[in-house]
């Protein structure tokens, strides 16, 4: 099934040259779990996703798009 | 930079063991007379010394060693570690009930090992695969 969500972690992190491991350790999980977050593989609880925003400076919204997944036609 | 983390190059290292010492059992021991089954023992000693060497490694590392996404994928291996475990259990009891006696207690300790080797070997792999699914 198709991760309903999107983030701009990546875009966020070149911005300010950060390496996959610099933003590991200031949110205190592994590079393979921001890599995983990164690339729509892993979805990251509430609270890690609270320090990811944090780290960057923006509001959650700006890190993480919801896009629901479009429904039937009826 | 390794492309593998700390929790998966360990689940490697178990299933490397588990391997060796099921081939070394099914090319030397399975054969071998009364007394010389010392594959429970051989499989015992790896396991302890894997924990040790693993609670060495975990303490020199300064990095993160496990976060929430290695709990979620332990907890998605436990749970079909668990579900074979269950299995085993149940057919122990239908072979009990089909047969009316477990034949030995040696026979009884076999199956219960053998299960828990299954277990473990089933756990290390589903949770390879949840690691290599979400990478």
């Amino acid at each position: 099934m198709k991760n309903p969500l999107r983030n701009t972690i990546r875009e966020l992190r070149a911005a300010r040259s950060m390496t996959q491991q610099e933003l590991a350790e200031l949110i205190s999980v592994t590079r393979q779990t921001v890599n995983a977050i990164e690339g729509d593989k892993y979805s990251p609880s509430l609270e890690v996703a609270f320090r990811i925003a944090h780290v960057f400076g923006v509001p959650l919204e700006q890190v993480f798009q919801y896009s629901p997944p479009r429904s039937r036609a009826k | 930079m390794s492309r593998l983390s700390f929790q998966e190059k360990m689940l490697w290292a178990q299933l490397l063991g588990i391997g060796v010492v099921v081939v070394f059992y099914g090319r030397y021991l399975v054969h071998a007379g009364p007394g010389h089954h010392y594959f429970h023992a051989l499989l015992l000693l790896l396991l302890f010394l894997f924990g040790s060497v693993r609670l060495i490694a975990r303490r020199r590392s300064g990095n993160v060693v496990e976060d929430e996404r290695d709990h979620s994928i332990a907890s998605i291996g436990a749970r079909w570690s668990n579900v074979i475990l269950w299995l085993g259990i149940a057919l122990i009891l239908v072979l009990y009930w089909d047969h009316g006696s477990m034949h030995s207690a040696h026979f009884v300790i076999g199956i219960l090992f053998h299960l828990l080797v299954l277990a473990g070997s089933v756990r290390i792999i589903r949770e390879l695969v949840a690691y290599r699914m979400s990478a």
